[in-house]
């Protein structure tokens, strides 16, 4: 592929394999990086275990051979994330927004060399319908009601429950298993957001250095800046899934009952208009076709907000939930 | 582009993106319990030969997408070793599938050879 391949002196230790490893996959989406790494330290440190009586050094040359040196691993991980990539992409006229990072979109772009024929605005306007992500962030802004709650009460009692239990020795556990729960919480989020709304999240949990002490591990839970990125955005998400929640509700609820007026008054005899001080402004009979017409254009526009909020909402989870 | 390594490599690579799959799905199907990613390629190495004999790394995207595609199942379980491990059973959906793959397998490889025969 296009990326360069420096010929570098074998790693020694799993650490430096895996920073190897890391550094030749630099650019590409860190989602898949956290998967290659945790990949990585798996099958090394089996072979570790494995071959009790050699040395790190002496396993890892023999995984260049059989696993893959880490330029090697970084060529074989981003191949098969395009071929992923164009495997799931949607085949839907409106699914030119493949969710891949930069970096990949290069050579996404390279290799699926076709490119999408210009259509009209009306097409575009319309062919909203068919992308499942639409429904899928459609649905997302209604489902962060309930977990903006959750996620939001939970780091607040968390956090604050710990903080006063300092106090007392049994502060230290309790805030420990906070920590540790933030970040399970954390990829949980991450397969709902990808699961919705078709950004690349982690699918394994970060790699920490198992070399280290459990203190040296524990300490950098706290230097972590994810860690506390996690936090906020677990913070944010009370009244951001709020207003996605009014914004979907109040939107559908308008646009649908614009389109359907009309029907209730003929079906159910129902009168229809829209009142404003007690008057009718909208009850003559002429003036139902366009309140038709501004229901089913609220409709598709309410669609495309959808379909934008999941973009800048998956953008978002990306930065503060996913960094290396 | 006249390397004969260079096709060689492009041919093997096309080979290899099927019947990586196919394989990974035997060897779980003959397993009589869940596999992690390591143990499936030492097994593959242990047998393998020709395409299968490839880099192991990128067995684990394969496993990824097999489970992703709903012919897997996998649970994850704590090792001594190093980080907790992801352990793979194939389901139900991937016999099936694999009882397809098989047979289209075995059509192909049996007219590949018919057409193979009689080149020395």
């Amino acid at each position: 592929m296009n990326n360069d391949i420096h010929a570098r002196p074998l790693p020694t230790t799993i650490p430096e394999y895996l920073e190897q490893l890391r550094a030749a996959l630099a650019g590409a989406d860190p989602a898949m990086i956290q998967d290659a790494l945790y990949d990585a330290e798996e099958y090394l440190r089996s072979e570790l275990a494995e071959q009790a009586g050699k040395s790190e050094a002496e396993v890892i040359a023999g995984v260049a051979g059989s696993y893959g040196a880490p330029e090697e691993v970084a060529e074989i991980y981003r191949e098969t994330e395009v071929t992923v990539n164009r495997a799931l992409r949607a085949p839907g006229p409106a699914a030119r927004s493949a969710p891949v990072a930069p970096a990949l979109a290069a050579t996404a772009a390279a290799a699926a060399a076709a490119p999408a024929r210009p259509r009209s605005w009306l097409a575009r306007f319309f062919g909203v319908v068919l992308d499942p992500h639409t429904y899928g962030a459609l649905f997302y802004m209604l489902l962060s009601l309930a977990t903006g709650i959750f996620f939001f009460s939970w780091v607040v009692t968390g956090l604050s429950l710990s903080m006063s239990l300092l106090i007392l020795i049994i502060g230290i556990p309790v805030l420990l298993l906070f920590l540790g729960s933030v970040r399970v919480l954390s990829l949980v989020e991450g397969r709902i957001i990808e699961t919705m709304l078709g950004v690349r999240m982690p699918r394994r949990p970060a790699y920490t250095d198992r070399s280290q002490g459990w203190t040296v591990r524990i300490g950098t839970m706290f230097t972590d800046s994810r860690t506390w990125l996690t936090m906020l955005y677990f913070l944010l998400m009370l009244p951001l899934g709020v207003a996605y929640f009014s914004i979907a509700t109040t939107l559908l609820s308008l646009s649908l009952a614009l389109v359907f007026a009309p029907l209730a008054e003929l079906l159910f005899d129902q009168p229809v208009g829209i009142w404003i001080d007690g008057v009718n402004v909208a009850g003559a009979l002429w003036l139902w076709p366009l309140t038709v017409l501004v229901g089913v254009l609220l409709l598709f526009a309410t669609l495309h907000l959808a379909r934008g909020i999941g973009k800048v909402h998956g953008a978002m989870a990306k930065h503060l939930l996913v960094r290396l | 582009m006249s390397d004969p390594d260079v096709h060689l490599r492009k041919f093997q690579k096309e080979l290899s993106t099927g019947t990586v799959s196919l394989a990974l799905l035997a060897v779980l199907a003959r397993a009589p319990e869940p596999m992690y990613g390591y143990l499936i390629a030492k097994e593959l190495e242990r047998v393998g030969d020709g395409v299968l004999s490839g880099k192991q790394s990128a067995l684990y995207p394969v496993l990824r997408n097999l489970e992703g595609a709903g012919l897997l199942e996998s649970h994850v379980e704590p090792s001594v070793a190093g980080p907790p491990r992801r352990y793979y059973r194939i389901n139900d959906d991937g016999r099936a599938a694999l009882r397809q793959w098989i047979a289209a397998w075995t059509a192909t490889r049996d007219s590949v050879e018919s057409v193979l025969e009689g080149i020395n």
